[in-house]
């Protein structure tokens, strides 16, 4: 073969596999609303940036005289590209050739990506579109044997939560594998209508007796709403756009640090409006995140799970230019007392924290935890220690406003308990161990029911009792460091946020993070 | 030809203490349509999207479920 033959060859099966599943299979997967994976790639990542690596993978037929005659290509395309000039590693499913079952992809190309990434030290996105990694019932009469369940990817997986910040998309219908490799992410979207996640689809689902379509099943109204996927968007672009916005909080891995934002380190919100945001009733909501947004630089918070675990609205923010993660209390949900989901996701957001050396902001405005039945039997206080618990690990810095409440347990948990960390209170603040409502019965009941009147008793009790509430009493006592104006809040977030930059360490931590 | 129609489910599970709005409203994404009890808390139930109010599917003084429907709402 002449140099020329070689590079026409070259040319010839490069152009064979950016085929993907031909023009009819690529035709029916736009007509379902979704890009092919070619696409979407150029979507995300900054434009010609795009180094694929094994774009020549696929499965070719040869005649009898050895010359190729058709040609599958893989149907998992990766490679290295940049997001706002920072590098990344990109791996997409193409479910145009075999509905992107993993067993299409042609080699080790899927542990390829995950290794690229962790060795390089950048970022993963995976663009998922396929089904499970074992293969389909077919593959037993392939091999003539069935197989033992083993997920090779998954210690590279494992690795790269503890090291590199690992974004997924849920682009189709993403089943088995596919669902897990969502799901294992430090940050995740899905696309509403058109993508839809579950462990097995309608099909299988079937013969255990549920006939359900596939929004049904596993759409995004059901998995951002029980914490298996963080965030919905409402096309594919939205959630490009989200992948880009996340990654720009975080260093590239945890060997770096969060970069610090060069513009728009100011916030032109007029910061006395923070004196009347809480409500003088204290059974009254309010709106949480108008307080963040008017805290942190303008325009800088990016929130973070929004339809679960919403007792917190939790993301991330800039204060002075400088990355930060927000825990902030929603009183919407339950007054703002942790559930199950709250705590699990308060767990999720420091070890997040923890991992890519994010200090913390955490606005408080806490009742306790969840309390009834409901909450019992959803098993409040296992996810409860388990968030007290990442709170108690973290190192990092950590920078508590009380706004309101802060009672019991999870009340405690607003900072960790024995290292110094930053820490102020609002004049509307109120804490204790338990709230009067109900406490005071408990702890005083003997009093109150041998009294003649109990329900006067019950009054002259609180009365009492609220007299000695006041969080300048606690000021005075040193319970609390400082009562401060909430106008003068921003101010105080900015000295925090610069003292906290030169004590972040690049490296592992101790622990790594379990997704 | 029916409106389309969808459901205001709760958010949280508490006691109805007020409604807000009735039968023929016109509603928009983020109005107070009733108010539950909840951990001691007045928390209003906001609409997700606009639309008509149908009916309500509870009344002041009803139980409701995380996740319950409370009213039905005209989305076309």
């Amino acid at each position: 073969m002449s140099r020329d033959d070689e590079l026409n060859e070259l040319r010839h099966r490069t152009e064979l596999a950016q085929r993907m599943g031909g023009p009819e299979k690529i035709q029916r997967h736009r007509d379902n609303g979704r890009l092919p994976v070619r696409e979407r790639i150029d979507a995300l990542v900054d434009g010609g940036s795009f180094v694929e690596v094994g774009a020549l993978a696929g499965s070719g037929r040869y005649d009898q005289h050895g010359s190729l005659v058709d040609f599958t290509p893989s149907n998992l395309v990766f490679g290295r590209a940049a997001i706002e000039r920072r590098p990344v590693v990109v791996v997409g499913d193409d479910f145009t050739v075999r509905g992107g079952a993993s067993d299409g992809a042609v080699g080790d190309k899927m542990i390829i990506a995950e290794k690229m990434a962790h060795d390089l030290r950048v970022p993963i996105v995976r663009l998922v579109d396929g089904t499970g990694g074992g293969g389909s019932v077919k593959t037993i009469e392939q091999k003539g044997y069935t197989l033992l369940p083993k997920v090779r990817v998954w210690p590279d997986v494992t690795r790269n939560l503890a090291t590199v910040p690992v974004v997924s998309l849920g682009l189709g219908s993403v089943a088995g594998l596919g669902a897990a490799r969502v799901a294992a992410s430090h940050y995740s979207v899905m696309v509403k209508e058109t993508s839809q996640l579950f462990v097995a689809g309608p099909p299988v689902v079937e013969r255990v007796g549920q006939t359900l379509g596939k929004n049904e099943l596993g759409g995004s109204q059901i998995h951002t709403r029980n914490g298996v996927v963080d965030d919905e968007a409402a096309s594919e672009p939205e959630a490009f756009e989200r992948v880009r916005r996340f990654l720009s909080y975080l260093p590239s891995s945890v060997h770096g640090l969060p970069p610090r934002a060069d513009a728009n380190r100011d916030n032109p919100v007029d910061q006395a409006t923070l004196r009347r945001v809480i409500p003088e009733n204290p059974r009254a909501v309010y709106k949480v995140r108008g307080i963040v947004e008017t805290l942190v630089d303008a325009g800088s918070f990016f929130e973070i799970g929004r339809q679960w675990g919403k007792a917190s609205a939790t993301g991330l923010a800039r204060i002075d230019g400088w990355p930060v993660l927000v825990v902030a209390s929603d009183p919407y949900h339950y007054g703002g007392a942790w559930d199950r989901q709250t705590s699990e996701k308060i767990n999720r957001m420091v070890d997040l924290a923890q991992v890519f050396h994010l200090p913390v902001l955490h606005l408080v405005d806490i009742p306790g935890f969840r309390i009834g039945l409901e909450a019992e039997v959803d098993g409040v206080m296992r996810a409860g220690v388990r968030a007290l618990t990442a709170i108690s690990q973290t190192t990092m810095p950590w920078c508590t406003v009380i706004v309101r409440k802060a009672f019991g347990v999870a009340g405690a948990a607003h900072q960790h308990p024995d290292r110094f960390s930053f820490r102020y209170a609002w004049p509307s603040a109120v804490w204790g161990s338990l709230p009067i409502e109900g406490g005071l019965e408990v702890a005083y009941k003997a009093e109150i029911e041998a009294a003649p009147d109990p329900a006067a008793q019950r009054t002259a009790i609180e009365a009492r009792v609220r007299a000695l509430c006041s969080p300048y009493r606690s000021a005075e006592a040193f319970v609390v460091e400082d009562i401060i104006d909430p106008a003068q809040t921003r101010a105080r977030l900015i000295e925090f946020a610069n003292l906290a930059a030169p004590l972040r360490q690049p490296g592992l931590t101790a622990f790594g993070f379990r997704p | 030809m029916h409106a389309p129609m969808s459901d205001v489910q709760s958010p949280i599970s508490g006691r109805v203490i007020a409604l807000h709005v009735k039968p023929g409203d016109s509603i928009q994404a983020g109005d107070a349509l009733c108010t539950l009890e909840s951990m001691k808390m007045e928390i209003p139930i906001e609409a997700e999207a606009g639309g008509i109010v149908a009916e309500w599917l509870v009344d002041v003084g009803a139980d409701v479920a995380e996740g319950e429907a409370v009213a039905r709402l005209r989305t076309g």
